[in-house]
């Protein structure tokens, strides 16, 4: 592999971006808008402390699919970007598993996660780990009761349908949902590291 | 001669490299898109029984509360005029949109957006809406209402009276003295 994720972290950790005279941002094929972490962990507890029990999931699965769509068309965006054929495009020798491992590495450069790709069984699976990660911070002692990396999952799934399931569809209405997540472990658990795992539905 | 001094939102973009994270002002930030933003509000929407759409206006007006009350302190603004310039400012500069503050008083604030993030990305993903949308600018005019009285969170109870995803051609906000 050689895709070197220093540089590209070095590199691509130095993006900056402001919103224009309209006040938008947009870049990558979609409107960015850049908020403190805080804002989205904050409603994501409220919404799924709110719940019933019985809800719990429905509302993490709603949570989780959110970043996913996020995901499966700002990655599009950024895997096509101006960005990514100058510094993370020569680096590529296996597509599109060099593209997952350099995808994550701008996923690390941005703030998301500081996260890396340890396994791939092309076209199967995928295991991520993430050593630091703003959703992690939802406690400051102790630790939750579920793993809450919504945003991690969703954008893991969606890099998988992106490397794996078809023809990118700006609609939605294919290549995306092919995959799923499941965090097996995590920092807000008490883990050292977060775990994802991606498999096909 | 006066010499007018110009207000300006001053931003300090940090990023860690040992947690590989964004600082602005401090503030842990993240970029994320329009369909992040648009699914956050579809969820709030839909979650009618668990005050979906509460819990996203009061997250909002809670985080930018802290964010422009901390910024006010660190740089001494106390000036009215000024504080809702930076805010004005603040919400274009991280890609909210165009906010314009119409009204400000002690017991009322208005402000009206010619361009939104909301509903752009609204527009763009899903067209039009019979309701506006923009919880979280609803928040934020809500913060902005109490740091301009010298008020906690809580004290202005805002809500979004037109919507360009409504089709008008601004969208209008009003917050009221709770």
């Amino acid at each position: 592999m050689a895709i070197d994720r220093k540089k590209i972290i070095e590199e691509m950790s130095k993006v900056k971006v402001l919103g224009n005279k309209e006040g938008l941002i947009p870049a990558f094929g979609v409107y960015v808008q850049q908020l403190p972490a805080d804002f989205w962990n904050g409603f994501s507890r409220r919404i799924v402390n709110s719940v019933p029990e019985d809800l719990i999931e429905a509302a993490e699965t709603l949570l989780v699919n959110a970043a996913l769509e996020c995901g499966y068309h700002t990655g599009y965006g950024i895997i096509t970007s101006d960005e990514w054929n100058q510094i993370v495009s020569p680096m590529i020798e296996n597509s599109p598993e060099d593209i997952l491992h350099g995808a994550f590495a701008v996923f690390t450069a941005w703030g998301w996660a500081k996260s890396e790709v340890i396994e791939i069984q092309p076209n199967e699976k995928m295991v991520v780990r993430a050593y630091d990660y703003y959703e992690s911070d939802v406690m400051a002692y102790g630790k939750v009761g579920r793993p809450s990396a919504y945003m991690i999952q969703g954008v893991s799934s969606a890099f998988m349908d992106l490397a794996y399931g078809g023809e990118y569809d700006v609609t939605g209405e294919s290549g995306i949902y092919t995959f799923k997540c499941q965090q097996t472990k995590g920092i807000e658990l008490g883990d050292d590291y977060g775990e994802f795992v991606v498999t096909r539905r | 001669m006066a010499i007018e001094k110009q207000t300006e939102f001053e931003i300090d973009h940090k990023f860690d490299p040992v947690r590989d994270r964004h600082y602005l002002n401090g503030v842990c930030s993240v970029l994320h898109c329009h369909h992040y933003a648009t699914l956050f509000t579809q969820l709030a929407a839909d979650a009618v029984d668990f005050q979906g759409v509460k819990h996203l206006v009061e997250t909002a007006e809670d985080t930018f509360y802290e964010v422009l009350n901390a910024y006010f302190k660190e740089k001494n603004v106390v000036d009215l005029a000024q504080k809702i310039e930076i805010a004005r400012q603040y919400w274009s500069a991280v890609g909210m949109g165009l906010i314009r503050f119409t009204g400000i008083g002690k017991y009322e604030v208005t402000a009206e957006m010619e361009y939104s993030h909301l509903d752009e990305g609204w527009l763009k993903k899903w067209g039009g809406s019979d309701k506006p949308v923009n919880f979280f600018s609803v928040g934020f005019v809500a913060a902005v209402a109490a740091l301009a009285n010298d008020k906690p969170p809580r004290s202005f109870q805002a809500k979004e009276t037109k919507g360009l995803v409504c089709g008008d051609e601004k969208s209008e906000f009003k917050a009221v003295l709770s």
